[in-house]
């Protein structure tokens, strides 16, 4: 921990505001990344960041800096991700609406089937990930959106390497069996759906 | 090759995940080469991480996090005003409580009540040990009689109308 | 600020709360019983209600017939007079005049017709009883049994 971070912890542990809204905006965006990667939903992954930043801001003055400051709301996080996750109802999925907004190169606008494969992807990858059980869903999220090593999963869920690693194992397991009925494993790469490979089959 | 990629495999995850030794990079890495199947394998998962982050890194970019933070600060105020509870304690003021010209006339006068109380108390303390019954009787229209039995366990007051009416004595 | 103008106020009125509570034992209170039994020599009935008394009375009289008239239990408080009604036109009047640990001292006024014909004053320790009767009439007696708990 730096020194400026340990110095901004303990202003918030004295009730500075100041200095929680420093480390909000320093991390704002990384709880957003775990709550969104787990909900899959703008409003509910706002409301996981705004109940995040108030727990913090009162409960920071249990941090006693044994582990970093990072992993402490990362834990955080996690756990209140998951509470929100056990306390919604199930979801319907989202309208292919949602997809807006990915950029596709003209060659594949003009390929409906394409674009229409791709939304469907990123539905079924997410249905995918609602079928997972939070623990699974959560390692993934934190690996794969977020990047943090297992030692740093660990700290954040609570649990043993060996337990991070079984966890990505089996939630990479199931993703990869519920979506190889659906399509080729090998053209999930995004690189493929944006431009090469239609390219190349535009060339055929 | 079987057994290559079952022991390959294994390692595949942490190879991927960049969690993998130097010896196991290089086993992975030599094996990948030529084996297509875990090529493949590593492609899927290169696939799931791209369509799991995507659409979380379009959704950091599109939002706009101030007002987060205003709601945050309103949640903040909110959560400091004190509950019902909180207000009585603080009512009561008990570290206030404990300020000498505050608990020192206090107890003067607790003092001083316990000592107009004690009056009253103490003046119920004294025992008879062995009291006579009738402090005394006197009537105008009759004469009175009292008898008290051995050890005072019978005490009885008697009317007469007569000096020729006697009590029934036993 | 608030605070310390309310603070001062508790106390006065803690304070206040404890005065009250203490002198409550001030105004001392005496259960007492007040039995009225009719005394003869008519039959040989004994009144199961009259209970520990029937002994007492025995021990003292030689009627052979006690039967419970009348039986109320009044509080003395401080010395408040109380009147029973006991019969045929006979009252007592009650008052306590000190309370002991182990005593109360009680004044009795008993009047025939608005008239006093007694005027006496007894100590009591809890549980004791004392007897106050006559003047004979018909072929007994009302006997008034008075009885202290505290």
């Amino acid at each position: 921990m730096s020194h400026e971070e340990a110095e901004l912890i303990s202003q918030c542990q004295k009730g500075d505001q100041e200095a929680l809204k420093e480390i909000f905006d320093q991390y704002h965006k990384r709880v957003y990344r775990i709550a969104y990667g787990m909900v899959r939903q703008r409003e509910e992954a706002l409301d996981i960041v705004q109940e995040v930043f108030i727990k913090l801001f009162r409960s920071i003055r249990n941090f006693k800096g044994k582990s970093k400051f990072y992993t402490y709301l990362y834990r955080m996080t996690v756990n209140t991700a998951i509470d929100h996750t056990r306390r919604r109802e199930k979801i319907p999925p989202l309208s292919l609406d949602e997809g807006k907004g990915i950029q596709l190169s003209e060659e594949v606008e003009s390929r409906p089937d394409r674009i229409l494969l791709h939304k469907e992807l990123k539905e079924k990858v997410k249905e995918a990930m609602e079928k997972l059980p939070n623990d699974q869903r959560m390692a993934l999220v934190l690996r794969g959106v977020e990047g943090l090593s297992y030692q740093e999963m660990a700290e954040a869920m609570g649990c043993s390497i060996g337990t991070v690693m079984s966890r990505l194992h089996y939630g990479r397991k199931r993703i990869q069996e519920w979506l190889k009925d659906y399509v080729e494993l090998s053209d999930l790469r995004a690189g493929h759906m944006g431009s090469a490979p239609i390219k190349e089959e535009n060339g055929e | 090759m079987k057994d290559s990629c079952s022991s390959i495999s294994k390692r595949l995850e942490k190879y991927f995940d960049n969690e993998a030794t130097d010896e196991e990079k290089s086993l992975v890495g030599k094996h990948l080469l030529s084996c297509p199947p875990c090529q493949s394998a590593l492609t899927s998962m290169e696939g799931i991480r791209d369509l799991m982050k995507g659409p979380v890194e379009e959704a950091v970019q599109k939002e706009d996090f101030s007002w987060v933070w205003q709601k945050i600060q309103r949640e903040i105020r909110i959560k400091e005003r004190p509950t019902r509870w909180e207000y009585f304690l603080s009512w009561l003021d008990r570290p206030s409580l404990f300020q000498k010209r505050v608990w020192m006339p206090a107890a003067a006068a607790i003092i001083i009540l316990v000592l107009i109380t004690a009056q009253l108390l103490l003046k119920k303390t004294p025992s008879y040990p062995d009291p006579t019954v009738v402090v005394y009787t006197e009537s105008q229209t009759h004469n009175v009689m009292v008898y008290e039995s051995g050890k005072g366990m019978v005490t009885v007051i008697w009317l007469f109308e007569g000096p020729e009416k006697e009590l029934p004595a036993s | 600020m608030r605070r310390r103008t309310l603070s001062p106020t508790l106390i006065f009125i803690l304070i206040l709360l404890l005065f009250l509570f203490s002198t409550s034992f001030a105004f001392a209170q005496v259960q007492t019983r007040v039995r009225v039994v009719y005394a003869s020599n008519v039959g040989a009935i004994i009144d199961p209600l009259l209970g520990d008394l029937h002994n007492q009375l025995r021990s003292v009289f030689s009627f052979t017939s006690y039967r419970l008239l009348g039986d109320v239990s009044i509080i003395l408080i401080g010395n408040n007079p109380i009147e029973v009604f006991v019969h045929r036109g006979r009252s007592i009047e009650l008052a306590l005049v000190e309370k002991h640990r182990d005593m109360a001292e009680m004044k009795i006024m008993m009047r025939m017709k608005e008239v006093p014909i007694l005027n006496t004053q007894v100590r009591l320790s809890s549980g004791k009883t004392v007897f106050i009767g006559g003047p004979l009439y018909e072929e007994g007696a009302a006997i008034i049994a008075l009885s202290a708990n505290f």
